[in-house]
């Protein structure tokens, strides 16, 4: 009669285990949001709760006002600042606005930070000032990620590099 | 030594309406009973074998929660690893506590086909295994956490005390280990009753004030998700069974009968038959040979609850239970005057005639442990012939009920026979110096034993030695029933 419990449960445990296996495999690093035309809507619908719901609502306004709103000044040399697209990674989105002064980006502020739970929170507070002096040296997106926080560094960079590129420097 | 002069043999009585039983031999009519149990014991396994898979099955299901979370399939690096490893832990550790909640919350379900005190053995099981998940998951999310952020365990754990929730959680955690330190049987030993019970209530806190973390600082169980929605059900469902048959019924069950103490009646040194009286006792639904745990509501025994048989089984307005004092609390017991109001949790218990399988009955009893065989053999539809009854005691003075036993075991047609004196000396034995010497055996006082279903109750340290001798004779394992009183 043991035998038979123990049996039966490995393996429905093996079954349930399997199942569990073919469910999951979503990438750990979600793709980067896309351009402003698909509006950010992240990636798969795990990245769940509020912090999944806000992320596709303001992904899709910082997408549009991203590309039109912020930057006073096109051409060459711009000033204003822009609006990075927002990347959802699996802990919450990440977008940024960088303040640029004649072609010079003078702030990086973050506006939304992986936030999915408490330890999410601690790390991206962490992170968030050493990327910002990372990327005001740097100067552009090609900044080092800041071990322990791989994901809010990867969503900080590919947003910090569309409010880049939206700036045209 | 054994009595044979004694046994109530009904042979002469009955030889007289032998010709009438003939036309249905006691032994066939006893293999139809028996295939009768055979078939209800099949049930009951499969009950519980379904009971036993499905708590293997959650485990795994905690684990399945982690592997549908986002990049469970790519972990990477040694901080990754540890992490994850840590989540896992402490899912499955959690999972298992709920699983223990249930084991210890006197389901009706589970004792019916488990058998409360076999569920509790369980729960004991698990208890240290449990706490090793907890700690492991404890260390190495600290280990991991600190390896991805390049800091160092002191650093993490500083860290992670100021994280939202977790003092709670760490709070949860020196609970638990308290719970299960308490519980060590060396430490329990040395623990008042009470104490290690207050202790133990503790878990529910410790359960209660884990939560919190879990929702919020992991993100696997993140708002949202199935996974959150599935794990909080987990946890309504444990707690409200505790709620429901640890507290809700037995405050129904003592409201609805209204139990109080009419008598204390000394029946031999140390020992009180408490006889009590209240509405519709009949309808308790006690099986012979169950138990109760009871509260006597006087100044001095309201905080001792005592799990103790029923010593006849209950009329409709009269029950009675016997007490032997082993411990602090139950010394009080004889103590108590008439009137005394009762709070009864049960009655509980598979030591009973449903839990038969064979065709023939071997009751073995020492000491206080004839209470429940006492009553079993009240409230068991015996054949004449199918049930043999062997009552030990020390002494003259351990053979309280045994009068009572035997007009029993006459009615029924049982044999009877009775064994006094101490204990073998020259070798470890259940039986006394002079029946080892005389080559006494199971297999000789029950003739029938394989094919008898074997309650055994007396001492622990006793009965374990009976059951051992019936293993060794071949009895299957089913057919083997030992009472244990531990709570």
């Amino acid at each position: 009669m043991r035998a038979r419990v123990i049996a039966g449960g490995v393996v429905s445990s093996i079954a349930v285990l399997v199942v569990g296996w073919q469910l999951g495999g979503q990438p750990a690093v979600t793709a980067p949001a896309q351009q402003s035309t698909t509006s950010g809507s992240g990636t798969t619908g795990t990245s769940t709760g509020t912090s999944g719901s806000t992320g596709t609502g303001t992904g899709t306004t910082g997408g549009t006002t991203g590309s039109t709103g912020t930057g006073t000044t096109g051409g060459s040399s711009a000033t204003g600042t822009f609006t990075g697209d927002t990347t959802q990674t699996r802990y919450g989105p990440v977008q940024v606005q960088i303040t640029v002064a004649k072609g010079t980006i003078t702030d990086v502020t973050a506006l939304q930070l992986t936030n999915s739970d408490g330890r999410s929170v601690q790390i991206s507070q962490q992170a968030a000032p050493i990327l910002r002096q990372e990327a005001l040296q740097a100067q552009s997106a090609q900044i080092q990620s800041v071990s322990g926080a791989t994901f809010t560094s990867e969503g900080y960079t590919t947003s910090l590099q569309s409010a880049i590129d939206k700036a045209g420097l | 030594m054994i009595d044979t002069a004694r046994p109530t043999r009904p042979t002469p009585r009955h030889s007289g309406d032998g010709a009438v039983r003939g036309t249905l031999p006691p032994a066939e009519s006893l293999e139809v009973a028996a295939r009768r149990r055979r078939r209800a014991g099949r049930r009951r396994n499969a009950v519980t074998d379904l009971l036993g898979i499905l708590a293997w099955v959650s485990a795994a299901g905690a684990v399945m929660l982690w592997l549908v979370s986002p990049g469970s399939h790519t972990v990477v690096g040694i901080g990754g690893w540890l992490t994850d490893a840590g989540i896992v832990a402490g899912l499955v550790a959690t999972d298992l506590v709920l699983v223990m909640l249930v084991l210890a919350a006197r389901v009706p379900l589970i004792d019916r086909t488990f058998g409360q005190d076999n569920a509790i053995a369980v729960h004991r099981s698990l208890g240290k295994p449990v706490l090793y998940l907890l700690l492991a998951h404890g260390a190495l999310l600290t280990l991991g956490y600190g390896a991805s952020a390049g800091t160092g365990p002191i650093a993490e754990t500083i860290a992670l005390f100021s994280t939202p929730d977790m003092p709670l959680a760490y709070l949860g955690l020196g609970l638990f280990v308290a719970v299960v330190v308490s519980s060590l049987v060396a430490v329990r030993r040395r623990l008042p009753y009470e104490a290690w019970h207050v202790i133990h209530l503790l878990s529910y806190a410790a359960v209660l004030v884990a939560l919190p973390h879990m929702l919020s600082v992991g993100s696997v169980l993140a708002q949202g998700t199935w996974q959150r929605v599935y794990w909080i059900a987990l946890y309504v469902l444990a707690l409200s069974l505790i709620a429901l048959y640890r507290f809700a019924l037995p405050l129904v069950v003592t409201l609805r009968h209204r139990i109080r103490v009419v008598g204390v009646e000394p029946i031999a040194p140390g020992v009180v038959s408490i006889h009590l009286a209240g509405r519709d006792l009949d309808r308790l639904g006690t099986e012979g040979g169950q138990y109760g745990v009871w509260r006597f509501w006087t100044a001095r025994t309201w905080w001792h609850a005592h799990p103790v048989s029923f010593s006849a089984v209950p009329g409709r307005d009269r029950a009675r239970i016997t007490v032997r004092d082993l411990g602090a609390g139950s010394a009080r017991l004889g103590r108590i005057t008439p009137g005394a109001f009762v709070s009864l949790e049960g009655p509980y218990g598979l030591f009973t005639s449903r839990a038969r399988t064979a065709p023939y009955l071997a009751l073995v009893a020492s000491g206080i442990g004839i209470t429940p065989v006492r009553s079993l053999l009240e409230d068991t539809d015996l054949r004449p012939g199918e049930a043999t009854v062997l009552l030990r005691g020390t002494d003259a003075d351990q053979q309280y009920l045994w009068h009572e036993t035997a007009d029993l075991a006459e009615v029924t047609g049982s044999r009877l026979y009775t064994m006094v004196g101490h204990r073998s000396r020259s070798r470890e034995s259940w039986m006394t110096e002079e029946d080892v010497r005389r080559g006494v055996s199971l297999r000789s006082v029950f003739p029938n034993l394989l094919q008898a279903d074997l309650y055994v109750c007396g001492p622990r340290a006793w009965s374990d030695l009976v059951v051992r001798e019936a293993r060794l004779a071949g009895v299957p394992e089913h057919q083997i029933h030992q009472e244990r009183f531990e709570s």
